[in-house]
Order: C-alpha cells, then sequence, then structure tokens
C-alpha cells in the first residue's frame, strides 16, 4: 500500500510538473508582452525595456524557466506583475468560489442526469426514451451562457425567486447559497445531459450481458436486476464520467461564472492570460492541473471500491 | 541568478502554501464567509456600481483602466480638478495658484485643514513635490512620464507651496495636474512604507476611504468624514464587477445595484431606456474612435488614397445603424466636450463614387487593405460593416481581429496598414492630438500613422498664453490633420449611465469614470 501510494505520488508530481510546463512555454509563445500591457498607450522602448529588466522578462525564456521551477519547489510562485500580489494568494483566494459550483453543479448533475439515464435504458425504444434523450441532446447542444443569460431573464428578472448575480458581497451562508442556486442549476443542467446519455448507454451495455439474460430466464425480480446487477456494473463508466465533468466544470466554469458575475478560477486565469501575468497564469494552471489529477486518482480508488475486480489492477 | 529576479517577490513560503491550501480545501463553505468581516455599515447606506472589468493598481504613477480610475478619483485630489459638469479647471487641494510673467513659474497654495487617510497625517507640500517627482522618475516606470516632460523643477519651499518651473511656458499646463492620472497626489509616508503592497493599497485625501478589495468580486470604499470639503452623503461605495452587461441591466432592475456605468451595447441601453424605476444618463465622451491610416506604407502614403478611404465609409450609417444612434458623427479626432473644438475643418461625406475616382487618379485601384482591431465589443464587430464599404469601391479589404495582447504588440510595431484607436483621457488637447499625431508618439506609442506634419503647430499651440490664439493655433492643427487624413475620425464616443431612481445627485462627466461624491441615496 506505501509502495502504491508512494508511486502514484510521484506520477502525480512529474504530471503535474508536466502541465505547468507546458503552460509555461505556450503563454511565452503566445505574442503580447505584460510590460506593454502595463505602460500600455504612451510606452516608449527605453521604458519598456526598464519594465522588462524588473519583471525578469529580459531573460532568455530557459533561464526564466530554471528561475521559475527553482522557486516553485519551495512553493514560491512569484508575484502577480498587474497587481503585486501573491499569485497563489489570488488564485487560492478564487478557489473556494470555484469549488462551491464545481461542487453544486456536479450534484445537481448527477441527482438529474444518472436517475434520467437509467430511465432511458429501462424504457428504451419507448417515447420516455426518446423525449428524455431529445432533451439530452437540447442540453448538449445549448450554449452554457445562452442557457445563463435565459435563467436570469426568467427566474431573476420575471418571477424574482433568485438573485441575477451569482455571488453576493452580503455576508452569510444562506445569503451566498441563494445566489449560488442559479449557476449551479445552469451548470449542473448542461453536464447532467452528459450524464444521462452516458448513464443510459451504460446501463444499456451492461443489460445486453448473458448474466442479466440467466438473471432473467431464472426469475430474478426486474427491479433488483436493475438496481443490483445493472446499475451497479454500469456505475464504473459512470463514475468515469463524472470526474471529467468535475474535472470540466472546475476549468470551463468561466461562463457561468462571466453570465453570473461569479469569481472562481476560470475567470481568474482568463483575465491573467489577456494580461499577460504569465505568474498568475502559471498558479492558475497549476492549482487545476492539480485538481484535475488528484481527481483522477480518487476515482481510481473509487473504482476499486465499486469493482472489486479492479482492484489488482 | 539576477538580482532583479531575487528581489521580484518574497518567497510566499510553504507553511503559507499549507495554510492557504487547507482554507482552499474548505472548498463550499469559505466563499461564504469572505466578506463576513469588515461589513459594519455606514450611516449614509450603501451604494452600489456596476463595473465591467476587474481593478488592478491603484497607483497614480501606474494606474491605467477606467475601472481603476475610477476608484483613484474617489481616493485622491489632485491640485486642481475638472468640473464633472462642465469640465471647467477648478481649485481641488491648491486654493489658489498664480502663474509668473513669463508662463514659465507656477505656485500653488494649498488648502488648509487636508489629511491623508488612514491616519497618515496632514497633507504637505513635500507631499505633492514627491509625487510629481515619482512619475517623471524613469525608475519608477510611469506610463505618464511624457505628460511631464514640460516641467523643469518641482519645490516645496514650505508645507503649504508648491514651486513648479517649467522648460518653456505651456498654456494647457493646468491640465497635466489636474486630478487624473498623473496629477492624483499620494501620500510620501504611505508609498515608501508600503512598497509594493502600494498599487492595492492606495492613501489619499479623497472622499472615500479604500476599505478592500475582494478580487473577482468588488471593491468597497467608505466615506471619508474628515473630508476637507465635507462628508460625502452617503456611507459606503461597493463598486460590484458584472461583466456581461444584459446581466448588469437586470441586476439595475431588480435592485441589486444602484448604477450600471460604462454601458456598450445599444440593446442594453434601449432597454434600461424604458425600464421603469431606471433613468439613463449619456453625454459625449472626450473621445472618438478612428481608423489609423499608416502614410508609410504605399499606396496609404498618397492622401488621395486616405481621402477615398474615408469618403468610402458611410459613418452615418454605421451610426444610425450599427449603432442605432447610440454614438455621435466625428468632424475630427476632438468631440465638443473639448475648449479647443472647432467644427471649421475639411469634411468628407459619404460618396463613393468620388472614392472610386480619387483611387483611380491614384492608380490604387483593387489594393489590398487591412483593418486591424482588437477583440473587444464593439471594436471586432462595426469594422464588418466598414470593410463592405470599403470592398464596395474596389478596396479588398481583409479584418483582422486579435486579442488584446497581441492587439497591441502588433500597433507598437508600427507595420499594420491600419488599426483601430481611440484615446480615452481627459479633456486636454494635447492628450489626443499629441498622442496621433506628434512624432514624439511614434511606435510604440500611438501614432501608428506615423505621421509628421504638425509637429510645429503643436509646440506653438502648448506655449501660446493666449487662450484665443491658442484655439487657433489647435484649430490649425485639426485642419491640417483633416486635409491629410493620417486618422480618419468613425465616430465620436457616447457615455451611457443608468441609475436606480433610489439614486440623487449623480452627475456624469465626460471622462469615463463615475463620481459619487454628490451622491445621495433615498429608500
Amino acid at each position: 500500500m506505501r509502495y502504491h501510494l508512494g508511486r502514484t505520488l510521484r506520477q502525480l508530481a512529474v504530471t503535474i510538473f508536466g502541465i505547468v510546463t507546458v503552460a509555461f512555454f505556450l503563454m511565452r509563445a503566445i505574442p503580447g508582452d505584460p510590460a506593454l500591457y502595463m505602460l500600455g498607450d504612451f510606452a516608449t522602448d527605453a521604458s519598456l525595456e526598464a519594465l522588462r529588466a524588473r519583471l525578469g522578462l529580459d531573460l532568455p525564456v530557459w533561464q526564466q524557466y530554471l528561475l521559475f521551477v527553482e522557486r516553485a519547489v519551495t512553493g514560491d510562485l512569484g508575484r502577480s506583475v498587474v497587481t503585486g500580489r501573491p499569485a497563489l494568494d489570488e488564485m487560492l483566494a478564487a478557489l473556494p468560489w470555484s469549488l462551491s459550483l464545481a461542487v453544486t453543479g456536479l450534484i445537481v448533475a448527477v441527482l438529474l442526469g444518472v436517475p434520467l439515464g437509467i430511465i432511458s435504458a429501462i424504457k428504451r425504444g419507448t417515447w420516455v426514451d426518446v423525449v428524455i434523450m431529445f432533451v439530452a441532446l437540447l442540453g448538449i447542444s445549448f450554449p452554457v451562457f445562452w442557457m445563463g443569460l435565459a435563467a436570469i431573464l426568467l427566474f431573476s428578472h420575471k418571477l424574482g425567486i433568485f438573485p441575477a448575480l451569482g455571488a453576493s458581497t452580503e455576508p452569510g451562508f444562506w445569503v451566498q447559497a441563494h445566489h449560488l442556486v442559479l449557476p449551479a442549476i445552469v451548470l449542473g443542467l448542461s453536464v447532467a445531459a452528459y450524464i444521462a446519455r452516458l448513464t443510459r448507454s451504460a446501463m444499456l451495455e451492461v443489460l445486453g450481458q448473458d448474466y442479466i439474460r440467466v438473471a432473467r430466464t431464472m426469475g430474478v425480480p426486474e427491479k433488483r436486476i436493475y438496481f443490483r446487477l445493472g446499475l451497479r456494473n454500469a456505475l464504473v463508466p459512470i463514475l468515469a464520467v463524472i470526474g471529467v465533468t468535475f474535472a470540466w466544470s472546475l476549468g470551463n466554469a468561466i461562463l457561468v461564472e462571466v453570465v453570473f458575475s461569479r469569481p472562481g478560477l476560470g475567470s481568474t486565469i482568463l483575465k491573467a492570460v489577456l494580461a499577460r501575468d504569465y505568474q498568475l497564469v502559471q498558479a492558475g494552471v497549476l492549482i487545476l492541473a492539480a485538481g484535475v489529477v488528484l481527481i483522477n486518482v480518487a476515482l481510481d480508488h473509487l473504482y476499486g471500491v465499486v469493482d472489486p475486480r479492479l482492484r489488482q489492477g | 541568478m539576477a538580482e532583479h529576479e531575487k528581489s521580484a517577490g518574497p518567497s510566499t513560503g510553504r507553511r503559507r502554501f499549507l495554510k492557504l491550501s487547507g482554507a482552499a480545501a474548505l472548498g463550499v463553505s469559505a466563499p461564504f464567509s469572505l466578506f463576513g468581516a469588515r461589513m459594519a455599515r455606514a450611516a449614509g447606506g450603501q451604494l452600489r456600481v456596476r463595473i465591467g472589468s476587474d481593478i488592478s493598481v491603484l497607483d497614480p504613477a501606474l494606474i491605467f483602466q477606467i475601472e481603476n480610475q475610477t476608484v483613484a478619483s474617489h481616493v485622491y485630489n489632485g491640485l486642481v480638478k475638472y468640473d464633472q459638469a462642465t469640465n471647467a479647471i477648478t481649485p481641488d487641494l491648491a486654493a489658489e495658484w498664480e502663474v509668473s510673467e513669463d508662463g514659465r513659474t507656477y505656485t500653488f497654495h494649498l488648502k488648509d485643514g487636508v489629511a491623508f487617510h488612514k491616519g497618515y497625517g496632514a497633507l504637505k507640500a513635500s507631499d505633492v513635490k514627491f509625487s510629481f517627482d515619482r512619475v517623471r522618475d524613469e525608475a519608477t516606470g510611469s506610463r505618464y512620464r511624457g505628460q511631464f516632460a514640460s516641467i523643469d523643477s518641482v519645490e516645496a519651499p514650505d508645507d503649504r507651496t508648491v514651486v513648479i518651473r517649467l522648460k518653456n511656458a505651456n498654456s494647457g499646463f493646468l491640465h497635466k495636474v489636474c486630478a487624473f492620472n498623473q496629477g492624483w497626489i499620494v501620500s510620501e509616508k504611505a508609498v515608501t512604507e508600503k512598497g509594493e503592497a502600494y498599487k492595492l493599497d492606495p492613501i489619499g485625501t479623497g472622499p472615500f476611504i479604500f476599505d478592500s478589495w475582494t478580487a473577482g468580486t468588488s471593491v468597497r470604499m467608505v466615506a471619508n468624514p474628515e473630508y476637507f470639503e465635507g462628508a460625502p452623503q452617503i456611507g459606503e461605495v461597493v463598486l460590484r464587477l458584472i461583466k456581461d452587461e444584459t446581466a448588469s441591466a437586470i441586476a439595475l432592475e431588480n435592485g441589486e445595484i444602484d448604477i450600471a456605468f460604462a454601458l456598450q451595447q445599444p440593446q442594453v441601453i434601449d432597454r434600461l431606456k424604458a425600464a421603469d424605476g431606471v433613468t439613463m444618463l449619456s453625454r459625449e465622451a472626450n473621445n472618438t474612435v478612428n481608423l489609423v491610416l499608416n502614410t508609410t506604407i504605399a499606396p496609404l502614403d498618397d492622401v488621395r488614397v486616405r481621402r477615398a478611404i474615408i469618403h468610402a465609409l458611410n459613418r452615418k450609417g454605421l451610426i444610425d445603424g450599427f449603432f442605432m444612434g447610440t454614438k455621435a458623427e466625428a468632424h475630427s479626432v476632438l468631440t465638443p466636450t473639448f475648449q479647443e473644438y472647432s467644427q471649421d475643418v475639411p469634411t468628407y461625406d459619404y460618396d463613393p463614387d468620388k472614392a472610386r475616382a480619387l483611387l483611380k487618379e491614384a492608380g490604387a485601384e483593387g489594393f489590398e487593405f487591412e483593418i486591424v482591431t482588437v477583440a473587444l465589443n464593439p471594436y471586432d464587430k462595426f469594422p464588418v460593416p466598414m470593410a463592405d464599404d470599403l470592398n464596395r469601391v474596389g478596396i479588398n479589404t481583409k479584418i483582422t481581429v486579435l486579442e488584446r495582447g497581441a492587439y497591441v504588440e502588433a500597433r507598437a510595431s508600427g507595420r499594420v496598414k491600419s488599426c483601430i484607436t481611440a484615446v480615452v483621457g481627459p479633456p486636454d488637447p494635447d492628450s489626443p492630438l499629441v498622442t496621433l499625431y506628434s512624432t514624439v508618439s511614434f511606435p510604440p506609442g500611438l501614432n501608428t500613422s506615423q505621421y509628421a506634419g504638425v509637429d510645429d503647430l503643436l509646440a506653438a499651440a502648448s506655449a501660446e498664453q493666449d487662450l484665443e490664439k491658442r484655439k487657433a493655433l489647435y484649430e490649425d492643427v485639426l485642419q491640417k490633420t483633416m486635409e491629410d487624413v493620417p486618422v480618419a475620425p468613425i465616430y465620436a464616443d457616447r457615455l451611457f449611465m443608468a441609475h436606480s431612481d433610489k439614486v440623487g445627485g449623480l452627475v456624469q462627466n465626460s471622462l469615463f469614470t463615475v463620481d459619487t461624491y454628490s451622491v445621495s441615496l433615498t429608500e
């Protein structure tokens, strides 16, 4: 077990390191210059050079990279070139907002997507199946920002049930929770459709197996077939997709964040990329990469719990 | 390792990392307590203002972007300021000032009883000297260094007196020390003590005290009860970040915010005009939006080609159709908000036949043209009908939309054929004219057309003491530049700001910022 954990941690470190390295060089490969962003329209060559030197941008890229690695291993990801605040602090401040949105969005998605997928599989070929899959297709096809605006118009403007803004400047758990409802539903809906379709096909695949047919001929009740035999065996692919969508939500909640004016990792990274705030982008990518990798590791372990056959692998 | 690399940022430290990771791991519950600490309500109520972009730097030497300027205009004062309604220059920290006969020495007498926020003591003339010298110092890396190029020295003979000596007489000098960007006065003690942290912890003398910034969400300022012109009527101002304009309109109608400023989308403006309980304010901005033509690239180096381009553009159609009348026609790059504005300039009607004839005359029919623009609403959209107009007269026009970072870099290279540029700033004629037409603004500055025809006139205008003569010189600049057309003004910007009926006393300025000092709230 200890050996296993050690190996996992090493793999984790290598993967995250790889992702951050790619991000480092990609950011520097795209056109745009932080010094030009900060000095803007009145910049002169002399002042640009002075600022580049102050920010260390005058060094060759490989030297910048070595410096970055040297500092990063001690937990220092530098400071935002724009605000001067520690980059990691700024990103970690955005993390709780993203996590809370991704988690509640995922709960909505699972609560909706899994049952709908199961019903659709059980009622395969009937109008129920057709309707559910049609709605799911719509859910996947509609852009998230469109759904967000539609939700704001309906629930916030017309009905006045929820606020239009996804975060409040007022304190308190219930106030913030009230503001979170619409963004979570919109994010959840966009993912629910995806989960429903995958749950359906995973269920259908399992229900087509020989042992299910055998169980049926042996007179096992249908409910038991669906939930004990079917769902349990379909859970691994469903879990896999939930894991992937969670990681997806963390990074891609940005559209939801923008529409609902909610802070988060996505919008903070976008802001950093636009400002060519290299340090801030680096910190954001590190957190996202770590999050995605950790979720995948956690899922690998969860598969083992759900399906004992996978434990040996 | 280079020294600057080491000093670029103190180590965050492992312990800090672990602590923050722990906080992040709390995940769901953490955001709900983020605002808890400092929500004590001030007596006069809370005013909530929508901003469209997050703030960044609040240090006047380094400041940019209207959101930062809006915060700074509440926190700081200058020696003089623009009247919100008329743009006239009026006293601010300086009670009065004298100009020497030769126009080269300005002596300012500071008001009594002005104190910096958060216990940083009384305002002294040395703070003013420090503020200006800091912008002038190359090591500060200020984008406004050029604005003070006319200053020879700043002296503070006593605590109440500031003497500024100029290299040459400059009748527009008061604009340079006006309460905007480089003109804002900082506390020497605070800047020195706070160092890098000052960027987001500004200390000024203004009507509001900067309280907190929550990245991605909001900025909070509280009323300064000791403000030298009297405490504001509202207790605190919260600038709320709402990127999407439609969402901000709904939030305003729902009463989740009180003021939505910097509105751009014609549909949103229309919607709010018709909304119950909402008042729409509108006025001319200080800037035009322009098509800058690179006069160093053939055939754009031929004035007939440039005139053909401006004749080919249906600018009125763009304003009426595309912008649904939310913008105004521009005859030059100065708008009527400037004292130096003149309508007596060559004008160019929409005349495709004339455009074709000019192109034929110049032998430039069917040339390849490119409009480089930035991926921001509406700059990425209105060049489409423009390209259509140009194609119709036989100019093969391609539009290149670049993300902002790439756009600024491309424009700074000086090698683009044409680009869309707006010079947003105070009503100081030097701001657009020197920026767009002077050789001191050659790329990487904003004279992307690399035009060199009015340097003498610009220098003469700024040295002229007599206002009428000065206006005449600026008029010459406008006439000459509209004859040569290195820059084709597309439209004059208009500013739209909506507020709920709870808000009283709001005056819209032409600076793109919002000033809430005069605002009161009714329940």
